[in-house]
């Protein structure tokens, strides 16, 4: 692929992930059908970044290659993905499952739907620590008790005993942070942490994922369609439509002076409170259309588009 | 009002069974969830309202649809009393006000495309002679809505989220209400979707003359589609007007604390941490001048004093609360004495309900029966002190907290003693009432601290009243007393310790408590 390359700004001290020119693409019975267009962003160590766009952008599917949990159906065409200096992209099953706990953690949207029903909390956290960290059941105990106490939940003793029905959705988002953070990871992808939740949680939530980030020193790539949440915890951020990179660098060059026509389109989607003269404007259709055709052009062939109108 | 009201709700309450406290036989007890709730619409007039999960907002707006029932209140749509109408004289009323819910995904028949969703109030209404007319008004609706015929012969799985909320919209406008309540409907969808729906939602009300009642969590969202806002918490209205003024200078705290935490996009590297500061930081303050004031025990000691230094500072009204008004004479036109018994429960709600202008509550009644542990074999004083110090005080909080809520958030003074934090064996269980009390405070303002009312406790030494005057000089004069606790009011300060002898125990506690507790067992009967 000869297409051109939007620089993601190379981070200080290395990347800790590195995601070079990624292709994916869902295989259908006759065709593949592209999802991610040469996708390429590094993070550093202890760096959060936003990776933003609108559903159907391809972002939840970069953390899924990420992490190699992909359907089965979406197959990498070309590019890769290191973590640590390591090419991660095409790793055995038993190999990517000793990479997770210690090495890559989730953070998943649905706080109502990622916690097995049927476990109590403690178990669900003592297992992650027992699977990865080797722990006996006391010691693993300990540190979920531990873990809890990070996470800000009143009376762990209690909490560790409920099952997940029982708890509210801050809380159970707390329970999914406690566990993402259990094995110190290095990079932990939060898909969509907050989307759920009451904008009142939503801040508390934050809160705790920047405090516990700032604990560990993890790096975090932050999946989000809301701009305002960028702004507020993010170092630099990614924009992505249709799955190409459409724009990246700094959160404050991004959301004060966007370069780019989608991500302009974006920041007056967002709405503001503090000014009441603003319409929304929702992202035009005209350039929806050009940005899909531009897709297709792109998939046709490197040489009849270029992939940034800045 | 020039128009005629076309929504108008008062004193709307609602309570349904809590299911998960059923026990295994007989009905599962009633849980409050709408305290009271008046608004009112007219025509083509859009409300926002605002709250945290549990605030009762959607119960509010299913109430005011009549998917419930409200049980108190009145509700008249149109001008017409549907507030206890049974279903069946319902029906024919209901294509006037439709309700758009949260999730798309499961308010819309799987199993049914998306023509025939749409179809189906029509049908049911006898909007339609035939399906052909069906069909077209069906298309139209889609068109209405920015969806093209061929979504119409897909089922709602097919639809992306964005999408199938506009069918959900096709279907409430079907039958042309006057009335759409739409529940959260735009909380699922990213931000462009978002901006399309609220577009659509505003070209509607434009079109159609529609009145609007939009529900979310989002302040940020509702400023862009309505003219006057609702904030909701625990099943009441806390702050109620105009969208220009509420978001310019809101009011109550809770206001402050829901748009404050929007994340605007902006760059902010301190926004996050802050929050968490700000939450628990935050100082509640209050102004005497022009509260509602109630006042407990207020016709001698302590409680007259009260009711003088509120007075002095400008209170708008005090409503002096004691156990008989009888031979009472108000010391000024703004107080209204107030017959009550704390320690009778029944009269205590049947107060929060009479005195719901209350913003300020000073719980002074006390007894002290002057014991030690040692005397009171039969408990009797000792549970008189208990009932009247701690269970009078409780009964008082829970009943007029939410009033309080309701009212911006205000202030509860707590008059309690020194000797909650040390007990002096010669009044040893009037002590131990103080230090339950104290306890209790505690907790009250922990429950209350998310509505913005300030919970203060007053703690001084031996007063110069009737009650007070065997203790040894020196005593405070109660004047003084009740006016630290109204600079505490003002000031937001929690604790206070006023007067010379309460601030030096408070001191002695805090460096030698064992000692403290020592000097004050030298204190024993006998």
């Amino acid at each position: 692929m000869t297409a051109p390359q939007i620089t993601p700004g190379t981070p200080p001290d290395g990347p800790i992930l590195s995601v070079r020119n990624l292709h994916l693409a869902i295989a259908g019975r006759r065709r593949r059908t592209p999802i991610l267009r040469n996708v390429s962003l590094d993070i550093a160590p202890g760096e959060v970044h936003g990776l933003v766009g609108e559903s159907g952008a391809g972002k939840t599917m970069i953390g899924k290659v990420i992490l190699g949990i992909q359907p089965s159906r979406a197959v990498v065409t070309g590019g890769s993905v290191r973590f640590g200096g390591r090419d991660i992209t095409h790793l055995p099953e038993r190999e990517r499952r000793r990479l997770m706990g210690r090495g890559l953690g989730l953070i998943p949207q649905d706080p109502m739907t990622s916690l097995n029903p049927a476990g109590r909390i403690g178990g669900q956290i003592a297992d992650v620590l027992r699977l990865h960290l080797g722990m006996d059941r006391a010691a693993a105990r300990a540190r979920a008790l531990e873990l809890l106490n990070d996470v800000h939940i009143r009376e762990p003793e209690r909490v560790l005993r409920r099952y997940p029905h029982e708890l509210s959705g801050g809380m159970r988002q707390r329970v999914l942070i406690a566990i993402a953070f259990a094995c110190r990871p290095k990079l932990i992808v939060a898909d969509e942490p907050t989307t759920a939740l009451d904008v009142t949680v939503q801040r508390q939530v934050l809160a705790l994922i920047k405090e516990m980030q700032a604990q560990d020193g993890a790096s975090i790539l932050f999946v989000t369609h809301d701009l305002g949440v960028v702004a507020k915890t993010c170092d630099r951020v990614t924009v992505l439509h249709g799955g190409r990179v459409l724009e990246a660098g700094d959160t404050r060059a991004i959301v004060e002076a966007p370069q780019h026509d989608y991500t302009k389109a974006l920041m007056a989607a967002t709405p503001r409170h503090d000014r009441p003269g603003d319409l929304l404007q929702p992202v035009p259709e005209a350039l929806t259309a050009r940005l899909n055709e531009e897709a297709l052009a792109y998939d046709a062939g490197p040489d009849t588009t270029s992939a940034s109108h800045a | 009002m020039p128009e005629p009201a076309l929504l108008d709700a008062a004193g709307l309450r609602l309570s349904l069974p809590d299911h998960s406290r059923k026990p295994p036989f007989g009905p599962a007890p009633a849980v409050d969830i709408l305290h009271g709730i008046d608004l009112t619409l007219a025509p083509g007039d859009t409300l926002g309202i605002v709250g945290e999960s549990g605030s009762g907002k959607t119960s509010l707006g299913r109430t005011l649809v009549r998917l419930y029932r409200p049980t108190a209140g009145r509700l008249l749509f149109d001008g017409r009393d549907i507030t206890a109408l049974p279903e069946e004289r319902l029906r024919p009323l209901r294509a006037g006000f439709q309700m758009i819910f949260q999730d798309p995904q499961s308010s819309l028949n799987p199993r049914r495309r998306v023509a025939e969703i749409v179809a189906q109030p029509l049908h049911l209404h006898g909007r339609a002679a035939n399906g052909a007319e069906a069909r077209r008004q069906v298309d139209a609706l889609l068109e209405r809505v920015a969806l093209r015929p061929v979504h119409g012969e897909r089922y709602p799985h097919e639809l992306s989220g964005g999408e199938r909320q506009r069918v959900g919209i096709a279907r409430a406008i079907a039958l042309q209400p006057r009335l759409v309540v739409a529940d959260e409907i735009v909380s699922g969808l990213d931000v462009s979707s978002q901006a399309q729906i609220l577009a659509l939602l505003r070209e509607l009300r434009r079109d159609l003359g529609l009145a609007l009642l939009f529900i979310s969590h989002d302040l940020s969202v509702v400023r862009t589609v309505c003219d006057r806002v609702m904030v909701m918490l625990n099943g009441r209205a806390v702050e109620q007007g105009d969208c220009a003024s509420i978001f310019a200078a809101p009011k109550h705290p809770y206001t402050r604390r829901l748009l404050n935490a929007i994340p605007l996009p902006d760059v902010d590297p301190d926004w996050v941490a802050r929050s968490a500061e700000n939450e628990l930081g935050e100082t509640l303050t209050m102004d005497v001048k022009d509260s509602v004031a109630l006042v407990t025990g207020a016709n001698r000691g302590v409680g007259e004093a009260f009711v003088q230094a509120l007075l002095d500072r400008g209170a708008a009204k005090v409503y002096a609360a004691m156990r008989s008004t009888e031979g009472y004479a108000p010391p000024d036109g703004r107080v209204q004495p107030v017959a009550l018994d704390v320690t009778d429960h029944a009269a205590v709600a049947a107060a929060a309900a009479d005195c719901g202008d209350v913003t300020l509550l000073v719980n002074n009644a006390g007894v002290n029966h002057n014991q030690p542990i040692s005397a009171d074999a039969a408990q009797g004083n000792a549970r008189d002190e208990m009932e009247v110090n701690y269970f009078g005080t409780m009964e008082m909080c829970r009943q007029f907290g939410p009033v309080l809520g309701a009212n911006g958030g205000g202030a509860i003074v707590n008059m309690l003693s020194i000797l909650a934090r040390v007990n002096l064996p010669m009044i040893g269980t009037y002590c131990a009432s103080k230090a339950a009390t104290l306890s209790l405070t505690q907790g009250v303002r922990a429950q209350l601290a998310a509505q913005g009312t300030l919970v203060v406790a007053v703690m001084p030494a031996a007063i110069n009243t009737r009650m007070g005057d065997m203790n040894p000089p020196p005593l405070e004069e109660p004047g003084d007393v009740a006016g630290a606790a109204l600079d505490a009011v003002e000031a937001g300060e929690e604790d206070i310790y006023p007067g010379v002898v309460a601030g030096g125990v408070s001191q002695g506690l805090a460096a030698d408590p064992k000692g403290v507790e020592k000097q004050f067992a030298e204190y024993l009967p006998g």
